[in-house]
């Protein structure tokens, strides 16, 4: 398809999924609930396409950048703007990213200077779960293993949530799209394919990797800020859950690791299987799903888009 | 008086860590094992253990064998247990480039299992009440919990049987060559994919062993796995990728660390421990106790 009409498809498509909320009694739906779901699974899933797929760096932390983004949000909100005012504060959203960032670049220094491939991975493994032992041992700021609640007085209807959950996942694969096509993607890829020709080439590795593991930590955090404005509560339990690591990888890699719409294709894919799997199998849904991702990565390891696009020469 | 009283507390915190870190070792072999043929974190090695546990508590429970019994059983069980995982699951995906193909096949299986060990046996976490289980004895003024010793013997046991095989055997040496360069292994006619259906196997058949010593030790839950394998992975970092008497003191070592922070710190002895792991990983990723520099 040419690249024009490329974007008008994908607009359209926006514009539709725009447009839901107006149709009577949706926001009422699962769908409705379901399509929002798949936004943060995109938001958070695009991070990690961005760290992994791009540059190569296997990171199990999204889900402490998911934590923190949302322990962020819940705390600003039940101190900081507590009269009332918070409600889908966009800068608290925005805090929740930053806040998230700026610990990505933290522990990014000298995990991504010192560690490669699986040390890198498991080092991020464990500053997840320190993150955890932190929030648990928190005290007043994070409540312990109880977390935080946050007032759900406010709460009228989950449109908002959506539109908030449509516009991120639109921002973040429209930034993969751009770091793709950028100077700063051809980096990346550079030290995805080999870090000591990149450095060669006079690519500052490091920087470049904590700039997208970085990146990978906001999107993730903003994801966090979101969800925690629809649960309302935020918890060890619900937000440092290693799901929100497994899920995001699972639907990069089967929708296609490294391509800019996979994760979308796997976030809308994974997301009907394991909602439709909670639906009808509730006690049983995670043999499911354990049973779903062996399937998938014994038969297509590679993903739905990767074939078609490293044909085409476009990653 | 006080400087006896804090001397046993040094020697109590320090036995308590011996007695249990075996057990982090001999899962961190299982690993180890794994990891150096096939080059993957099988993370699934912790909800395996879980695994051997039940089957040693629903032995006790329902047929009245002891768990010990039924260790020397579930062993050879578990052997094949391993090598039917690595045949059905991993045999696929065993050459590809991209590891994070099995990797994701491992935490698929960690899900499965925890669930449905959680479906069909419910999340209650289970123990297992012996005639034994409270006995104790008292060395040096210290009390020492005798199923704990048992647990460390059968970890020491275990580590010298595998150690045997890796030295001694035809397909122990096979493995370790494997784990040296895998391309030259196959140059000598090493087979891999037979050579990654044994250390699966033993490496699951470890698990066994842990589970059965775990479930006459402690409680268990379905949920407990996962816990497990990181802290295997802790242990296997201390000691040092491939190296098995590594794993075992890198398991002693993290018992130590656990039983002293839990002391002084409460609660905050698993971040204690992470950080410990994070420390050496970054600083030497070789493991602490590898004195050659071989480069990872």
């Amino acid at each position: 398809m040419p690249r024009r009409s490329l974007y008008a498809a994908a607009a359209l498509l926006v514009l539709v999924f725009a447009l839901v909320p107006f149709v009577p009694g949706a926001p009422d739906s699962y769908l409705f609930f379901y399509l929002f779901l798949v936004f943060v699974h995109i938001v958070i899933s695009q991070g990690w396409n961005l760290v992994a797929g791009y540059t190569g760096q296997i990171s199990l932390a999204q889900h402490a950048f998911f934590g923190i983004g949302g322990y962020t949000t819940a705390v600003v909100s039940t101190t900081l703007l507590a009269d009332g005012s918070y409600y889908f504060n966009p800068w608290t959203l925005l805090a929740s990213g930053v806040v998230a960032a700026l610990f990505a670049a933290l522990i990014g220094v000298p995990l991504l200077s010192k560690l490669a491939g699986d040390y890198f991975a498991l080092g991020t493994l464990g500053f997840g779960e320190i993150v955890r032992v932190a929030l648990v041992k928190g005290g007043s700021v994070t409540g312990g293993s109880f977390g935080i609640s946050i007032s759900s007085e406010p709460f009228d209807t989950l449109r908002p949530h959506y539109w908030v959950g449509l516009l991120l996942a639109v921002l973040a694969t429209a930034a993969v799209y751009a770091i793709s096509r950028s100077r700063l993607g051809l980096a990346l890829m550079a030290i995805r394919e080999d870090p000591l020709a990149a450095a060669a080439s006079g690519v500052d590795v490091l920087l470049f990797k904590v700039l997208a593991f970085a990146a990978g930590g906001f999107m993730a955090g903003i994801a966090g800020g979101l969800y925690a404005f629809y649960v309302f509560a935020v918890s060890p339990g619900g937000f440092l859950n290693l799901n929100w690591t497994l899920y995001p990888i699972l639907m990069c890699v089967m929708g296609g690791n490294g391509t800019v719409l996979g994760p979308v294709l796997g976030a809308f894919v994974m997301t009907a299987v394991f909602s439709a799997a909670n639906v009808w199998l509730p006690t049983a849904h995670p043999i499911f799903s354990g049973a779903l991702i062996i399937l998938v990565m014994l038969f297509m390891p590679n993903g739905i888009l990767k074939a078609q696009d490293t044909r085409q020469g476009v990653r | 008086m006080f400087e006896d009283l804090s001397l046993r507390l040094v020697g109590e915190l320090v036995v308590n860590g011996v007695l249990f870190g075996p057990m982090y070792g001999v899962a961190a072999i299982g690993l180890s094992l794994i990891f150096g043929t096939m080059r993957i974190i099988f993370l699934a090695q912790g909800a395996m253990i879980v695994l051997g546990g039940y089957c040693a508590y629903w032995a006790f429970k329902l047929l009245g064998v002891d768990p010990y019994v039924t260790l020397v059983l579930l062993t050879p069980a578990s052997l094949l247990a391993g090598a039917l995982v690595y045949q059905l699951l991993f045999r696929r995906v065993a050459a590809l480039e991209d590891k994070n193909v099995s990797l994701l096949i491992a935490v698929g299986l960690t899900f499965m299992l925890e669930s449905l060990m959680s479906v069909a046996w419910t999340p209650d976490p289970r123990s297992i009440t012996t005639g034994y289980t409270a006995t104790s004895f008292v060395l040096g003024g210290m009390r020492i919990s005798f199923t704990r010793s048992i647990g460390f013997a059968i970890a020491i046991a275990a580590t010298l049987v595998v150690t045997l095989f890796l030295r001694r055997t035809l397909a122990g040496k096979a493995v370790r060559a494997v784990s040296e360069n895998m391309v030259s292994a196959s140059l000598v006619g090493i087979a891999p994919h037979r050579v990654n259906m044994i250390a699966f196997a033993v490496g699951i058949a470890l698990a066994g062993v842990a589970g059965c010593t775990l479930a006459a030790t402690y409680t268990i839950d379905p949920y407990f796995g996962f816990l497990l394998s990181l802290k295997a992975l802790i242990a296997l970092a201390l000691g040092g990728l491939g190296n098995v008497g590594g794993a075992l003191a890198g398991g002693v070592l993290l018992g130590m660390v656990e039983s002293t922070s839990a002391y002084f710190l409460p609660g905050w002895s698993d971040a204690v421990a992470y950080t410990v792991f994070l420390l050496v990983l970054m600083f030497r990723p070789q493991g602490l106790f590898v004195r050659s520099l071989r480069k990872v």
